[in-house]
């Protein structure tokens, strides 16, 4: 028994403090509540007034008891859970627990067997989903890539009955409007068995944009009210660009991209209050030479890091980004940019860390290097779990057991903790120079794509159910037929 | 060179755009032809700033000050050169394409433009397909460029393209397109003349097609 003792669980790490929070926080609501933005959606436009917005034409302010209000009314913990009911596959988000996952629509992709970069294709979709369900580190899926071959509008829906497929963890889905979230959904809710049992245990989060600098866009609206309606967790997430569409600070950018993020809040908490709700957005640099905006850059960690401190200091989670990088190839760029900015990003506990796997500054998706950074993530995550102290940690009595000049190694404690307290590498190689050698002197690079082949060579499916696969057939044909309609 | 000439390419360079006015009204003052102005003080200026840029010592908002500088200067030589049907670089046509309202990629195109002394006529974001042809008929640009961010709205540019070659006007303009996830491979499939990858190739695909 200990009096006032205080743990830490967990590797502490900590930028803003309380008073720099607060001026965030006050930024934020001011922007909301004297500058507004244009939101361009009748109907949220009408829920806002309803509710106490200024409404001027298509720009909308927001009196701060409003923002205040649906932050109250958004859940800081709850959870997403794998289609198969498997524990292990379920996320809990809450403070503390940083998840991974990769990225979506990028043009191109990697080819698993060539490794030559091409577009996007239908076929890839599984090699995604199979490779982020078998990582142990990879807690979400997003299909790293939009399906370049079928039809234009279909490619989220087509995408997502893939992945569906071919993973039970949960899904990040992105949609292109009101049609397509809506096909994803009665997917989803056949799979659970119903509207109401998938509100109780949703299988996936849907996924939606803004538009910087502040605009409400309506097709980012229309995706909203209907997750809002259908009590889909959420994502909003803008994609500001520091110096181009945002303030060239990170203080200003992550204002300006919290108040785009909260405006979606606010329309969604009045619509279905207490919808979980995951705020945005990815914050990096507009590179000003080859005006991208840059993936692999320090100011992305750093300013995703300060929105993720005020985010949980509001009382939501945060849509992270991490493990991505501007190197066009699977090189030493791609493994620093990717490997410091999950680390900086499980550091702040950001709950939801997305891109893991994007090269090319988003252009091109890579299973290689959402493996490679499985792996990164796994270093990570052994640093940030910390050290434990208890007294049967602090090991005294083991060290009296052992005494000097003895060895550890055939003792209990050793066989006890060493599973538990050792991070296992898988990619990382530590055999003697020999060895190695002997086993034909193979890269990081080499492991990487061996680890990926192994993977899919092993991979089992867990099927669907078989009347949601019927659903599937029949929600593809009649989309076919949507499309063919839109197009006359 | 007279030496206004070199103080006009040395504002282009600095981006100096308040003083721009002022010089080049003291150029024309002095007697210096539009034409000269452009040639001799303008364009060297800017072809600095362009081998600074691509070696890595000037950024995009030092370019897009030297940008407006030379647009100071253009306003008031352009009618000049008019007059004096000298040859200019051309006219560019600009829009984001219909459904999309992310513009800065396709401003930057423009400031990049006029920085290489396109005249730029700019009908801005969510840019219908008629409006497009109603301005190629209008400007007669010799360079129509459009821009999309969002792969949900870079279709719009082929629905373009068919809009120009039902008005009969497709081949009155070079296209150019470009934005995030524009590739050369849609550029062709859709017959468009060029894909520019950044505003500083656009701009650089803009002179040859005009050249």
């Amino acid at each position: 028994m200990r009096t006032n003792y205080r743990e830490n669980s967990g590797v502490q790490f900590r930028m803003l403090s309380e008073d720099q929070l607060e001026e965030l926080f006050n930024g934020v609501l001011h922007v909301l509540e004297y500058v507004g933005l244009e939101v361009k959606h009748e109907r949220a436009r009408e829920v806002l007034k309803e509710a106490g917005a200024w409404v001027d034409g298509d720009r909308v302010r927001l009196p701060s008891y409003m923002v205040k209000d649906a932050l109250a009314k958004a859940p800081r913990a709850f959870t997403v859970y794998a289609r198969d009911g498997n524990p292990k596959h379920d996320i809990h988000i809450g403070p503390g627990r940083a998840h991974f996952g990769p990225g979506p629509t990028c043009v191109n992709f990697i080819d698993v067997e060539t490794m030559e970069r091409r577009p996007y294709q239908l076929s890839d979709v599984p090699y995604v989903a199979k490779v982020v369900d078998s990582l142990p580190n990879i807690d979400f899926c997003e299909s790293l890539g939009s399906v370049d071959n079928v039809p234009y509008d279909l490619s989220a829906l087509y995408e997502f009955a893939e992945m569906f497929r071919y993973t039970t963890k949960p899904i990040v889905a992105w949609s292109f409007d009101y049609y397509d979230s809506n096909a994803i959904h009665r997917i989803a809710v056949e799979e659970a068995g119903g509207q109401e049992a998938f509100e109780k245990r949703p299988t996936y989060i849907h996924y939606c944009e803004p538009l910087s600098p502040l605009i409400s866009t309506t097709d980012s609206l229309n995706k909203l009210v209907f997750a809002a309606e259908k009590r889909i967790p959420l994502i909003f997430t803008p994609c500001p660009l520091a110096g181009g569409t945002a303030p060239v600070t990170p203080a200003g950018i992550i204002i300006q991209a919290a108040a785009e993020s909260w405006m979606g809040l606010t329309i969604a908490q009045n619509i279905q209050p207490g919808l979980p709700f995951i705020m945005g957005g990815v914050l990096s640099v507009m590179d000003m030479s080859s005006m991208i905006l840059a993936y692999g850059a320090p100011e992305l960690s750093l300013m995703m890091a300060g929105i993720t401190e005020l985010a949980h200091y509001a009382g939501l989670p945060l849509w992270q980004t991490g493990g991505c990088t501007d190197s066009k190839t699977f090189d030493e760029q791609a493994i620093t940019e990717g490997s410091l900015s999950v680390f900086f990003s499980a550091l702040t506990g950001g709950d939801l860390c997305h891109d893991v796997g994007y090269t090319e500054s988003a252009m091109t998706g890579s299973v290689f290097q959402l493996t490679a950074m499985d792996e990164a993530i796994g270093y990570a995550r052994r640093i940030t779990r910390g050290i434990e102290v208890n007294d049967d940690t602090l090991a005294v009595d083991v060290i009296n057991r052992v005494g000097p000049n003895g060895h550890y190694l055939k003792d209990e404690h050793t066989r006890r903790y060493y599973k538990s307290e050792f991070w296992l590498p898988n990619l990382c190689d530590r055999t003697s120079f020999e060895d190695w050698k002997m086993m034909g002197e193979k890269s990081f690079k080499d492991r990487t794509v061996a680890r990926v082949q192994k993977i899919l060579a092993e991979y089992e499916q867990v099927p669907l159910k078989p009347e949601t696969e019927t659903l599937i057939e029949k929600v593809l044909e009649e989309a076919e037929e949507w499309v063919k309609q839109q197009e006359d | 060179m007279s030496e206004i000439l070199s103080t006009i390419s040395t504002l282009v360079i600095e981006g100096n755009f308040a003083d721009m006015v002022d010089k080049t009204n003291a150029a024309l003052d002095e007697g210096l032809g539009a034409e000269e102005i452009l040639n001799n003080g303008l364009m060297p200026g800017m072809d600095h700033v362009g081998v600074e840029f691509k070696a890595g010592n000037m950024f995009v908002p030092e370019v897009l000050r030297s940008a407006k500088a030379m647009q100071e200067s253009m306003n008031i030589i352009r009618p000049l050169l008019a007059e004096a049907e000298a040859e200019t670089s051309g006219k560019v046509l600009l829009g984001t394409v219909k459904g999309d309202l992310h513009d800065i990629g396709k401003n930057l195109v423009g400031m990049m433009c006029e920085g290489a002394g396109f005249e730029v006529v700019d009908l801005g974001k969510d840019v219908e397909p008629e409006t497009f042809v109603e301005a190629v008929k209008e400007h007669k640009p010799n360079i129509l460029g459009m821009s999309a961010l969002l792969t949900t709205t870079m279709r719009a540019m082929e629905r373009t393209v068919k809009a120009l070659e039902e008005a009969g006007v497709r081949d009155t303009v070079k296209i150019m397109i470009g934005g995030a996830p524009v590739t050369q491979d849609f550029a062709d499939q859709i017959g468009v003349d060029g894909y520019a990858a950044n505003a500083a190739s656009a701009s650089e695909m803009a002179k040859q097609f005009a050249g």
